[in-house]
């Protein structure tokens, strides 16, 4: 069995050239090891600045790696062309943290899940599609007589759902999650959680979860990597990261989380 | 024995709009008392911002004040004039925002920042207000505070700038301070750090804070006394302990029940169906009614009222008599 994504001594460099000066560099990742396994949840935690967004991208190929390297379903994604990048990302989808900025507002519901059917060419039969698209609403319980509406006319969290059902269109067997509850409201957010763990066991998706929320990713990870400065401190089970932290950063952070239980 | 502060009364306020006034806060009354800290939680659109706002009278132009008294000191700051507000605005009440980085002028050095609050309201020579100016940069943990008084904003961190706007806010020792979901833009730790400052801060000078989150963590961090809004309206009012430990409204008992915890892993979490509503949804009854799990016929015909019992007031006719 392979694992779904493996990442190993991944670095990337970013260099900023000022008008005037001289040239700094900055190690954002600094040798990053992990390994997704097949129908997973691996949870990446850490505070802002510390690179879990820059790893998605890296990911992603939105940005290319420094040096190190990335298996996604066991293939190397370096110097892949963009053709095969767009083959790809038919097993790998994304899902951003911002519904109000990830839905083009010009798209009906139809047209926003429609296009990575339309750049992939599949279910091209008008019949077939309508069948597809009102199955992947409902998929992410929402009514199939949104399709012709636009984003505007949708809550956060109801964009967040249809932010899911575009990045199930293809049918991944990966999903890359970037804080996809964090900008919606406290008693949305658990519809949201649970409306993932329960597409991810449906359909055996590895996720790739990013969050700064240590109460979500026990709620959703198999696996836990704490990142700081770059670099990965403490990586284990969920079970063994919350009962029994090693790192001093992951245990810092356990106590700053605030709690309504035991004041 | 505590003394109100603040009292707000029957606070009605909406937003002119080109389809007509959007009602935002329909009859908000609470009491602050002396030196407690009230938490004022609600999720987006609920109107918790715009309520403090109107405490300053800070609201935008198509604002529209309906009705109700602010009462500080025995005067309604509603009606107060301009010249007069501006005695109490920053000096008797402040407030910090959620933005630490967009409330700091990026153009002007901490120093001057600071200087020109103390000015505006005292006359102090320029040496004194620097001195000063270094005291509360001390006072809220920022080491070298002389010399980071040259430094502009964007030279400090995220945790750092709110630590200025927070030494800003104290600077005239405020009766009041108003903040407005101060960590929301924080990490963590330094969420932890701002919270454990406010609360030292609070306890040292007798402050009375309102402070206005989403978090009901951080609420449960902070707060003496609770203040749950919900459509613009008061939901649930109780001492913080109450509140957490034994929620009576069903809509704080779905938020807290919808929360994930650090502490045990849970299978599937527990949901408020349905959305928030936005202003402006028109509602006959109670506003909570249509995700209500405990709603029955009454519930959907009009608003409750609000039942209060031993210290706590809850908007729901599950409370009725009791």
């Amino acid at each position: 069995m392979t694992n779904a994504i493996v990442v190993k001594q991944l670095y990337k460099t970013y260099e900023h050239k000022p008008w005037l000066g001289t040239k700094t560099q900055k190690e954002v990742l600094q040798g990053i090891d992990l390994t997704l396994p097949r129908g997973k949840v691996l949870g990446l935690v850490g505070e802002s600045g510390c690179g879990k967004s820059t790893l998605c991208k890296v990911i992603l190929g939105i940005e290319p790696a420094t040096s190190g390297t990335v298996l996604i379903n066991g293939q190397n994604t370096s110097g892949l062309s963009v053709r095969q990048w767009r083959v790809m990302r038919r097993q790998m989808q994304v899902v951003f943290q911002d519904p109000y900025a990830s839905l083009d507002p010009r798209f009906s519901v139809r047209k926003l899940l429609s296009e990575p059917l339309d750049i992939h060419g599949l279910y091209a039969h008008k019949q077939d599609r309508e069948e597809y698209l009102r199955e992947l609403l409902r998929a992410v319980q929402l009514d199939a007589a949104f399709l012709d509406r636009y984003p505007h006319e949708f809550s956060g969290g109801q964009r967040q759902r249809i932010a899911i059902a575009r990045a199930l269109a293809l049918n991944p067997q990966i999903l890359i999650a970037d804080e996809p509850v964090s900008a919606l409201d406290v008693s949305v957010q658990a519809q949201i959680l649970n409306l993932l763990k329960e597409i991810q066991r449906q359909r055996n998706l590895s996720i790739l979860f990013v969050t700064h929320d240590f109460a979500v990713a026990r709620f959703l990870c198999d696996d836990i990597a704490v990142m700081q400065n770059g670099q990965i401190v403490e990586y284990t089970t969920a079970e063994t990261l919350f009962e029994h932290p090693q790192a001093a950063y992951t245990k810092k952070l356990l106590a700053a989380v605030p709690s309504v239980e035991g004041r | 024995m505590s003394e109100p502060i603040l009292q707000v009364q029957d606070l009605r306020l909406g937003f002119a709009t080109d389809s007509g006034s959007v009602p935002v806060l329909h009859g908000l009354s609470y009491t602050l008392e002396k030196g407690k800290v009230l938490a004022v939680v609600g999720e987006s659109g609920s109107g918790k911002t715009v309520h403090a706002l109107s405490l300053l009278k800070l609201l935008p132009p198509n604002a529209r004040i309906e009705g109700g008294k602010i009462i500080y000191q025995g005067k309604n700051l509603l009606t107060m004039k301009e010249s007069s507000l501006r005695h109490i605005r920053g000096k008797k009440i402040a407030m910090i925002f959620q933005d630490p980085g967009s409330s700091l002028n990026p153009v002007l050095t901490i120093g001057e920042q600071l200087c020109e609050t103390l000015h505006a309201h005292q006359k102090i020579s320029k040496t004194a207000s620097r001195k000063r100016a270094v005291e509360l940069l001390t006072q809220v943990g920022i080491t070298d505070a002389e010399k980071r008084l040259n430094d502009y904003p964007f030279q400090f961190s995220g945790g750092m700038c709110q630590r200025v706007m927070i030494a800003m806010a104290l600077a005239l020792s405020p009766d009041i301070l108003i903040a407005d979901e101060p960590t929301t833009a924080l990490d963590v730790t330094i969420q932890a750090q701002i919270l454990t400052l406010i609360k030292n801060l609070q306890k040292q000078n007798g402050m009375s804070v309102i402070f206005i989150t989403h978090n009901l963590a951080v609420a449960a961090q902070i707060a003496d006394e609770v203040l749950v809004l919900y459509a613009g309206q008061c939901m649930e009012q109780a001492p913080a302990a109450q509140l957490f430990s034994r929620p009576l409204h069903p809509y704080t008992q779905g938020l807290l029940g919808s929360l994930a915890s650090v502490r045990q892993k849970t299978d599937k979490l527990s949901v408020i169906a349905g959305n928030p509503p936005r202003p402006g949804d028109k509602t006959e009854g109670c506003p909570f009614a249509a995700r209500c799990p405990k709603a029955f016929e009454k519930c959907y015909k009009a608003c409750p009222p609000l039942y209060e019992q031993a210290g706590r007031s809850t908007r729901c006719y599950l409370q009725e008599g009791k």
